[in-house]
């Protein structure tokens, strides 16, 4: 049986002279990516918030963050990986365990991962695979287990094929959420991840710990929607500086996240009372919804967005990778364990704005969390992200468009891949739109 | 009233138009080549003399089209779509949708009536709905590109080929020849298939009347009566559709020039 489940299934046999050749040219391309995305970040915003130093370099993919990771798992700790949002957080850090987010956002492991899957395939799952042929995620390879929620096509067998060489545990999630079958399910899915996760560390999930565990994820909610909350008014943060904030509660210690966050805000309200913008107050707002977008190298559109002429500035976002990780916290009446783990449950599948719902009235949650995003943060145009074989997304476009025209928001479809050649096409369009709302603005 | 210019720097071509007073006083073009901006110098000087006029008087020069960064003289720039709506209004008041067929790149503009661009949609980075397939499948006709059109027009049926890609189009043209269609059918299968892929762009924007399709495209006869029957609208072609792009640089040059003096 064995020898039967040591067969590799999709990850082809590769030399390890060829491994370690790739994996040494990715990284220093990467860390090169890091560096430049760091660079024009500060140069688009030469007074950029003091608070901004730590974020920069906890996005240092092969810098301290991964080796305090590594250190604390030679002290015995598990690390437990995932790619989508659904998994439930709280429950890692109950059991012990350190969670982190492993999609990968490297365009040059999408071109490894045409190898075994074609390349229609979404280049958020092809850049995954090839980025374990080569071991090249420190976070992917720290983790002991991996949590994949089978959103869509791509996820589903994304962790078949990783199978081969990880540890996954799936979890299920209904494609209708507001059956009543549905939550009963998703209950179940959590359930079977707390039993693993208690499996693999050896530590019990008791109700104390998750209440802890529970508290700590309401805190960092906290800080998230304060620096959301401060995003509303004239820009104090460039949008591609709140992503990485965002970004980096994925892969920092959350609590460590949390005081620099909280930090961050503090500074930036002295801001609002300077009245020191970052960029003028007219430059045109912009807002982003679609396929998630990873740090490092899918920092394409916000700094084309920044970096544009006109400028303009990214206000906010809809999107899975930013705006909405923290958004929500779970809500409990009573600390009991079944009520903790209802509260995670529902929290987990009502807040999702995923499109691989639907329900009586569509996917309305991920329409309404839009609109109000534009509202409160008073966007002027949305750009729709869309990368090629990501499907779902590409197919609520009619829907989202039709919702925003009603408001009069210009929206524009904009589709890409892992790939730098199209950013001079991409410049042109997004300039125009940018061009556009500012001439809607003039007029 | 002030002296403007637009230089619209294009894949395969540059086009420049000088205005004065609100009217074209000239006009000229050259083929983009391997050093674009001396094209543009080139088809400056020429537009200029067309015009009877000197550099220094000209007060306000912008550039379009997608190698404007590096047009020579240029104040500053405008988008390609930005220069397409404020020509097409300006050219046609009634005009809503500007659509734009160029070398190797097709858009539709949605705009308002003062010209300025509500929406817009680009083709997906194909060169099969743009000019450089119907150069190919004239190619593989043997026959002259400016003779397309009108040996279209002869055609008394039309056999469909696949434009989703301008190598399978090609195939699909070759297997019509072995397959001996005549010649203006397979000019006018060329045109639809293209027709077809420019039709759901606009359909993805919407139509909105009046329709007005500009770029070197426009010029094919093939071409407009292929996106007419299509579309099942009026369609509306400027004298001069390929120089759409500058004239809209020149008029947004004007605009700004007028707003600077208020």
């Amino acid at each position: 049986m064995k020898n039967v489940s040591a067969e590799k299934k999709y990850m082809p046999e590769m030399p390890q002279k060829e491994i370690e050749e790739l994996n040494s040219s990715v990284k220093a391309t990467s860390a090169k990516i890091i560096a430049d995305n760091i660079a024009r970040m500060k140069k688009t915003d030469p007074n950029r918030p003091e608070g901004m130093k730590y974020f920069d370099e906890i996005s240092n993919f092969f810098g301290q963050r991964p080796k305090e990771i590594q250190d604390a798992k030679i002290k015995g700790k598990k690390v437990i990986g995932y790619f989508c949002v659904f998994a439930p957080v709280e429950l890692i850090l109950a059991a012990d365990a350190i969670p982190v987010r492993v999609n990968s956002g490297w365009y040059d492991t999408s071109k490894l991962g045409d190898r075994i899957v074609p390349v229609e395939v979404c280049p958020v799952i092809r850049s995954t695979i090839g980025a374990k042929m080569i071991g090249l995620s420190p976070y992917l390879e720290l983790s002991d287990a991996v949590i994949s929620t089978l959103t869509c096509d791509g996820m589903t067998k994304l962790s078949e094929i990783l199978s081969d060489s990880k540890t996954i545990w799936t979890m299920t999630p209904p494609r209708v959420k507001d059956s009543p079958q549905s939550l009963q399910l998703w209950k179940e899915e959590i359930k079977t991840v707390k039993t693993q996760l208690e499996k693999i560390t050896g530590n019990k999930i008791t109700a104390k710990k998750l209440k802890e565990a529970i508290e700590t994820m309401q805190k960092a909610s906290k800080a998230f929607r304060r620096l959301q909350e401060l995003r509303k008014g004239n820009t104090v943060l460039m949008g591609r500086d709140a992503m990485l904030v965002n970004q980096a509660a994925l892969w920092d210690d959350i609590k460590r996240w949390t005081e620099k966050t909280e930090a961050l805000c503090d500074e930036l309200e002295m801001r609002i009372k300077d009245k020191a913008w970052a960029c003028p107050p007219d430059t045109p707002r912009v807002i982003v919804t679609g396929t998630p977008m990873f740090w490092p190298d899918n920092w394409k559109l916000p700094t084309l967005i920044e970096e544009a002429t006109p400028q303009g500035v990214l206000v906010g976002d809809e999107m899975c990778s930013s705006d909405r990780i923290l958004y929500d916290p779970v809500g409990i009446d009573e600390w009991t364990m079944d009520d903790m783990i209802n509260g995670i449950a529902e929290r987990y599948l009502m807040a999702s704005t995923c499109p691989c719902f639907t329900s009586k009235d569509g996917n309305e949650d991920r329409v309404n969390w839009l609109i109000n995003k534009v509202k409160e943060n008073k966007a002027q145009g949305v750009i729709y992200y869309v990368v090629r074989g990501c499907i779902l997304y590409a197919m609520e476009y009619t829907r989202v468009k039709k919702a925003l025209d009603k408001l009069g928001i210009p929206v524009y479809y904009l589709d890409t891949d892992y790939t730098r050649e199209d950013v001079g096409q991409m410049k042109t369009r997004v300039e125009a739109f940018l061009e556009m709302l500012t001439a809607r603005v003039d007029i | 009233m002030a002296i403007t210019a637009g230089i619209d720097m294009g894949i395969q071509t540059v086009k420049v138009v000088i205005l004065k007073d609100g009217a074209v006083v000239g006009r000229a073009k050259a083929s983009s080549g391997f050093e674009p901006a001396k094209a543009a110098e080139q088809a400056f000087a020429e537009a200029l003399q067309i015009s009877k006029s000197s550099k220094e008087e000209v007060t306000q020069i912008l550039a379009t089209g997608s190698g404007m960064e590096t047009a020579p003289y240029a104040n500053g720039n405008v988008s390609m779509m930005g220069a397409d709506a404020k020509a097409g209004v300006f050219l046609f008041p009634s005009a809503r949708t500007i659509v734009d067929i160029g070398a190797e790149e097709a858009r539709a503009v949605k705009c308002d009536e003062r010209g300025i661009m509500q929406d817009f949609v680009v083709n997906e980075r194909c060169a099969a709905g743009a000019g450089t397939f119907i150069e190919a499948m004239a190619r593989a006709l043997e026959v002259k590109l400016e003779d397309m059109g009108p040996l279209s027009l002869k055609a008394e049926r039309a056999s469909p080929i696949n434009a989703s890609c301008v190598i399978f189009g090609e195939s699909d043209v070759v297997s019509l020849i072995h397959r001996q269609e005549s010649k203006p059918e397979i000019a006018r299968a060329v045109f639809d298939a293209m027709a077809d892929r420019i039709s759901s762009m606009v359909h993805r924007l919407g139509i909105n009347l009046d329709v007005v399709v500009v770029g070197g495209v426009a010029k094919d006869v093939g071409f407009v009566d292929s996106l007419k029957r299509k579309l099942g609208i009026k369609i509306l072609v400027p004298e001069y559709p390929e120089y759409v792009g500058a004239l809209g640089a020149a008029l947004t040059a004007a605009s700004r020039v007028k707003v600077g003096q208020q």
